[in-house]
């Protein structure tokens, strides 16, 4: 009688064991993979904050986009080069990145949000209850804003890969005589600026359609002493950048609300009690233009001008 | 087995918590480095006001640039006409034939086509670039009553006195809210960025202007390539036998006949001889 029960307290105690061990090695499973995730996103943010550190540089694909005619502007001028060319503006994201329990709000009037942040502590009536609300600066990054401008020229091309057989003299002759025969596609030119060390020259021709027609094909044949080297040739571009200018994004409407954590209602529903609230001359706001609320996710929130 | 298996589970977690510690430490770092510039740039920037409209996005893969005002030109030769079909494959079928023949009461007229071809830049890489013998002019008020040319001269000749701690200024840039000047001598430019503030009349009023460093910037690396224009066509060594009104018509009935293989014309402009034309195309969207 008492082996047997003995023998049950033991089996449940073993079975409790068993179980235990169960669930421990479950437990421990699970805490692998999930310390196996955490390692692999460490390791993400470590290669991101490396490419960061270096040198402050931008290095961005330019978006296609589908050209219309606007006009044509005319000149009598017939001397004045023209070039091929392109420009667009750069600018800077700026953003704020809204974390979950935080709101923005934009008002109507500057000297409002800057009361608002005055004021500081606000009491807001969110559902039955009054949720302490802090209003304050919006931190904003630094951007950069420049132009970009590129001229492709209608009247010289580049020479590359020219052989290194002539003293620097010879050689620029050479070219001119080479590029000027219109039997193989070329035209009168106007200077050849030649560069021994690297290899290569700028070619001016007199008459505009020249450098087009010769830049149909990738190569040009230039004679040297009855033999025949084929060069290179490509576009002359130049590009520069204009207006280059570092500056921090300040917001003087917009305002940062913290203390809306763990509020159980719709986003939308926060979104307009915070904007009546706001509204209120006597809670020291005014005319609300934007409200944003984070509650169950961060958002992204872009500033413009 | 369960001692060694709790040891087990016990260790795990502490690992746990250690590494959800150091993902928490690196999230922050990379929250500051995103304003890296400002470690590199420690002086003071211009600011420029902006302002939450609603604009929002989930995820955290924020482009990091907005590309504007992209313009593209072209020169037009003289004796030449620019073709632009408000459909696109209509474009494409006049360029099939190289040569056209518009016949007119009497005659034809022989001309050719080809398309346009505009540079576009594909990928850039830029970087920052600090320049010795620049300076940033700051705190220009926004109300001035001043044209763009009449505030940079007023700067350049008060910066360009030795009495004001300036001297030859070489370039100068206007900027948003504030002014670029290049000095001819380095030394004139760490001057006056260690005086700092100035009092200068401008448009009437007295103003605190502040020079800081100006940090330029340089194309590392850039792709173009040449891209046809969709809609337009380029007509050139057309004879000079019509006056522009009339070769204008004439062309524009030829190239709107679909027996032709033309279409609707948006647009047509004649370049006259002896004359040069340059071509403005903007983006589609908006």
């Amino acid at each position: 009688m008492e082996d047997n029960g003995h023998n049950t307290f033991w089996t449940k105690y073993l079975n409790k064991q068993l179980m235990k061990d169960e669930k421990n090695k479950e437990s421990t499973d699970e805490i692998q993979r999930e310390n196996m995730k955490l390692r692999e996103e460490i390791q993400k943010l470590e290669e991101e904050i490396q490419e960061a550190t270096r040198d402050f540089q931008i290095k961005e694909d330019i978006p296609e986009a589908q050209m219309k005619f606007t006009s044509v502007k005319k000149s009598k001028n017939n001397s004045e080069v023209l070039n091929a060319s392109c420009s667009f503006q750069v600018s800077s994201q700026i953003f704020y990145e809204l974390q979950r329990g935080q709101a923005l709000i934009t008002f109507e009037e500057e000297e409002v949000a800057q009361q608002v942040i005055a004021i500081g502590r606000h009491y807001v009536k969110i559902g039955d209850v009054n949720l302490e609300v802090i209003a304050q600066q919006v931190p904003l990054n630094t951007g950069v804003r420049f132009q970009v401008h590129v001229d492709v020229s209608k009247m010289k091309i580049r020479v590359t890969e020219i052989p290194d057989e002539l003293p620097e003299d010879q050689m620029r002759d050479k070219l001119e005589l080479s590029f000027c025969k219109s039997r193989l596609g070329g035209g009168e030119v106007e200077c050849v600026h030649y560069d021994k060390q690297s290899h290569s020259a700028v070619i001016t021709f007199v008459e505009a359609g020249v450098a087009d027609r010769i830049l149909k094909k990738k190569d040009y044949p230039l004679t040297i002493n009855q033999k025949c080297h084929r060069v290179t040739v490509a576009p002359f571009i130049e590009k520069h950048l204009k207006k280059y200018q570092i500056f921090s994004g300040v917001s003087q409407k917009t305002v940062l609300l913290t203390g809306l954590e763990g509020i159980q209602m719709d986003e939308e529903m926060v979104e307009d009690l915070v904007s009546i609230h706001f509204q209120r001359v006597k809670n020291g706001g005014g005319e609300v233009d934007v409200v944003k609320c984070s509650l169950a996710q961060p958002y992204v929130a872009y500033f413009e001008e | 087995m369960s001692v060694i298996l709790d040891d087990v589970l016990c260790t795990l977690q502490e690992e746990q918590t250690r590494l959800k510690m150091k993902l928490q430490e690196l999230q922050k770092l990379r929250r500051e480095l995103r304003d890296s510039t400002k470690d590199k740039v420690p002086f003071p920037m211009p600011e420029v006001p902006l302002v939450f409209r609603g604009h929002t996005e989930e995820s955290q893969e924020v482009p990091k640039y907005l590309f504007s005002n992209l313009q593209m030109c072209c020169p037009l030769p003289g004796s030449s006409a620019l073709v632009t079909f408000d459909d696109p494959k209509v474009a494409e079928q006049v360029l099939r034939k190289k040569v056209h023949k518009i016949d007119m009461e009497e005659c034809r007229l022989l001309v050719e086509v080809q398309p346009l071809e505009l540079p576009s830049m594909t990928t850039i890489q830029v970087s920052n670039q600090p320049d010795g013998q620049r300076v940033l002019v700051s705190g220009i008020p926004s109300g001035l009553e001043l044209k763009e040319e009449e505030l940079l001269d007023k700067l350049e000749i008060f910066f360009g006195k030795a009495r004001n701690g300036g001297g030859d200024v070489e370039t100068r840039e206007l900027l948003q809210g504030s002014v670029m000047l290049g000095f001819a001598k380095e030394e004139v430019a760490q001057n006056l960025c260690q005086i700092g503030q100035f009092r200068v009349s401008l448009g009437g009023q007295q103003v605190t202007l502040k020079v800081s460093p100006y940090v330029s910037g340089k194309i590392q690396k850039a792709e173009i390539k040449c891209q046809p224009v969709a809609r337009s066509v380029l007509v050139v060594n057309i004879p000079d036998v019509l006056d522009s009104q009339e070769l204008h018509d004439i062309l524009e009935i030829h190239f709107q006949k679909p027996t032709r293989g033309g279409g609707e014309v948006e647009d047509l402009t004649v370049v006259p001889p002896g004359q040069q034309g340059l071509a403005v195309f903007t983006s589609e969207s908006p």
